[in-house]
């Protein structure tokens, strides 16, 4: 019975390293939606997103014997989809970025998430967020990760991941209904 | 109300699923490289450094030997050539500086010829003018 169990993605990813391509498939239908997201809110259309990922997956290929575990792993490949994506946004002009408030399949479909206002305001902070900032966000409500592995993924101090996320939650709450009151009750928690 | 938001936005930021093209699209591209890599390096595990050499391998099971005989038989052929070419445009190039030899003599004579006939009339003149 022992046998029969399914193998975990850390043997998968054992696997992988030796060359069986089953391997290397569990391990993108393991990931690609965390890759696959992270490059939509990033660079903002569907496109971009897809070129990026296979990207990743492709460079992950070459690089699978320096990959130790499945939760190291996930830390490079969110590390390299961030990277990649802000080193691309840098390169863009101030227009193109404003391409992620169009992009419909941006958030969670509506079935899944029924907040239009927070949604709209979401959309609109993403799309004014600077690229490491936007990265932030997305790797700690995206991800759940918390401001020290975001600050390693990142390359930057807890401190400045910190002040990412301070400032754009204060963005985030001026745009939604009853932001003063939101905003006293917050401080009263503290 | 800020656990609330911190909700909301992880209910928002769910990752979303990419289109089923692009993962067969992944597993289609990842397969073909992971088997070349798997015939550079049967069985072990690999690095980055080992994979980009890996798409190379066809390549380099090319044998060597083969490469270096290919030439040897238009070598000669090529060398002889190209002789043959440069002695007869240095054939053709003395021939042509031999008959601007032969003309330019040509030339000096008739002048010296000319010049004789004209002293001749000169010394003629000079003796009748003498006699008379």
């Amino acid at each position: 019975m022992k046998d029969s169990a399914p193998p975990t993605l850390d043997e998968w990813l054992i696997r992988a390293g030796a060359g069986d391509p089953a391997g290397l498939a569990a391990l993108v239908h393991a990931h690609q939606r965390a890759v696959y997201s992270l490059a939509l809110r990033m660079l903002g259309t569907r496109e971009a997103a897809e070129d990026l990922a296979q990207e990743v997956f492709m460079e992950l290929s070459s690089k699978l014997g320096s990959i130790e575990s499945n939760a190291h792993l996930s830390f490079w490949l969110r590390r390299v989809t961030t990277h990649r994506a802000i080193d691309q946004l840098r390169r863009r002009s101030r227009f193109e970025m404003t391409s992620l408030e169009a992009q419909e399949d941006l958030l969670a479909s509506p079935e899944e998430f029924q907040d239009p206002v927070l949604q709209r305001s979401l959309r609109t902070l993403l799309a004014t967020l600077s690229p490491p900032a936007r990265a932030v966000l997305l790797l700690r409500y995206q991800e759940d990760l918390d401001p020290v592995d975001i600050a390693k993924t990142l390359d930057m101090s807890v401190n400045t991941v910190k002040s990412h996320l301070k400032r754009s939650l204060d963005t985030l709450r001026q745009g939604l209904p009853g932001a003063a009151p939101d905003l006293r009750e917050m401080r009263s928690d503290e | 109300m800020s656990e609330d938001l911190d909700a909301r936005l992880r209910d928002a930021l769910r990752p979303v699923a990419p289109r089923s093209e692009l993962t067969e699209a992944l597993i289609a591209r990842l397969g073909g490289n992971q088997n070349l890599n798997a015939g550079h390096e049967p069985g072990g595990r690999h690095d980055g450094k080992d994979a980009a050499p890996a798409i190379a391998a066809p390549v380099s099971r090319v044998p060597p030997t083969r490469r270096l005989q290919r030439p040897v038989w238009w070598l000669p052929l090529g060398l002889a050539a190209s002789l043959l070419l440069a002695v007869g445009i240095q054939g053709a190039h003395e021939r042509e500086q031999r008959e601007k030899g032969m003309e330019a003599r040509r030339q000096v004579f008739e002048a010296l010829r000319v010049t004789n006939q004209k002293l001749d009339l000169v010394a003629r003149a000079v003796r009748e003018e003498s006699k008379s």
